[in-house]
Order: structure tokens, then sequence, then C-alpha cells
């Protein structure tokens, strides 16, 4: 179950970098709003995510999941280059989050 | 000069404290148990609102690309350390490899979103510029 809460708190994060990106530096209200809803639902699904993990451990993997999410929505939806830098940390952040639930701390 | 210096200074002291703030925001989110605690419900919430700000003001005049970078190094790192300080939980070595491995791993994600070296062949330009004109342009492609 705290995997699912942590994909659901990811997908509110990914939303809150799309919005806070389109608040300009949160003139917009709307979108500034946007941000602030998609991030209090976030931290909501994030706090149950962490009834289960250590704060330490599901903090990283939510914020690192989020920014691989964010990468590869750049890549799919916004015609942004994936070059091997960027291959480069994804693979790292999938191969420590599946040696930390291999090594029992996820 | 002088006045650059100084408000670049104060740039990256707001994002450290950004990044401190965003430790506060992870190790109260951890402690509002579900936010079903009064206390680090609020603090948490109060959290949420410092770190969105002070990063936002920061990126106004750093690169967005480090900014996320070292903002979500200090978050991620300051909760793995002091979640053992303010929780009863703990970690074996390989487990706090795997942790750093992450970190590493997001940190360098996200430095990895600056634009190549080879599409900015000169440097100086960019800074006399000011990085601000750069990084507004960033942050809407990055995201």
């Amino acid at each position: 179950m705290q995997w699912l809460y942590l994909a659901i708190a990811d997908i509110f994060e990914i939303a809150v970098a799309i919005a806070a990106g389109k608040a300009e530096g949160f003139k917009n209200r709307k979108w500034t709003i946007a941000t602030l809803v998609s991030g209090a639902l976030g931290t909501f699904f994030l706090s149950k995510a962490l009834l289960t993990f250590n704060v330490g451990v599901g903090y990283a993997i939510w914020t690192s999941v989020a920014g691989v999410g964010i990468t590869l929505l750049g890549a799919l939806v916004f015609g942004q280059r994936l070059n091997w830098r960027k291959a480069l940390g994804i693979l790292a952040i999938i191969v420590g989050v599946v040696g930390l639930q291999l090594s029992g701390a996820a | 000069m002088s006045d650059t210096g100084r408000s670049s200074a104060n740039s990256w002291l707001t994002l450290l404290l950004a990044g401190v703030f965003e430790i506060g925001y992870a190790l109260s989110v951890g402690g509002s148990h579900g936010f079903t605690r009064l206390t680090w419900s609020l603090v948490a919430v109060v959290f949420f609102l410092l770190t969105l700000w002070a990063l936002s003001v920061a990126l106004r005049t750093i690169d967005v690309s480090i900014g996320y970078a070292v903002w979500a190094g200090i978050g991620a790192a300051g909760a793995a350390l002091l979640g053992p300080v303010f929780f009863d939980e703990s970690l074996t070595a390989v487990q706090a490899v795997w942790l750093g491995v992450i970190i590493v791993g997001v940190v360098w994600l996200k430095l990895a979103d600056r634009p190549a070296k080879t599409q900015e062949p000169v440097e100086s330009p960019r800074a006399a510029q000011g990085v601000a004109a750069g990084a507004k342009e960033a942050q809407v492609v990055e995201h």
C-alpha cells in the first residue's frame, strides 16, 4: 500500500513542477492555486506513505522518482532531449530504489 | 559590481534556507503520521509554504537546474541524516549506501537539465546578462 501512496504522491509532485513552472513566480493566480493544491494533495499522500517508510527513505524515493517523472515527461511530451547524462541519473535512481527494496528498507 | 555580489550571496543563502525548510518539511510530514497529529501537521503546512517560497525566490537569480539540485540534495540528505534523530528508525550500512545512490542520482539528474556546454560556447555573456533571464527561460523549458 505504501508504494501506491508514494506513486500517487509522485503524480501530484510532478503536477506541482508543471504548475509552478507556469505560475511565473506565483504571479499567475490560477497556476499558483494549482501548485498549492497539487502540493497539498501530494504532501498528504506522502505522509500516508511515510507511515510505513522511514522518513529518509520514503522522502528520497518520492523526490527522486518525481525527478525521473519530470524528466521523462519533458522528453515524451515537451520534446526535450534525453541525453546520456539524464539517462545516467535515472539509472542511478532506479538502481538505488531497487537496492533499497531488496535490502529490506522499502 | 558589489551589488550583484551581494544579491548573489543572498540568493545562495535563500537557497540553503530553502533546503533547510525542505528538511523540516520532510521530517514534519513524517511526524504528522498521515496528518493525524495536529502540531506536526501545522508545522508541515508552514514548512511546505516556506520551502516553496524560499526556493522560488532563490531561483529568480540562481540557475534553475543548479538550484533544484542543491535544494533536493540538501532536503534528501538532511531527511536521511535527521530522520533517525527525530524518529525511532534506523538504516543498515547497505541501505544507507543505496540511499546515497538515490540522492546522488537525483542531484545528478537535476544538474543534467542544464544545457550542454557545446550549446553555450561562450560562458561570459550569460554571466554578464545575469542569470535571471536564463533561469526564467530554463524554468519554462524544464517544466
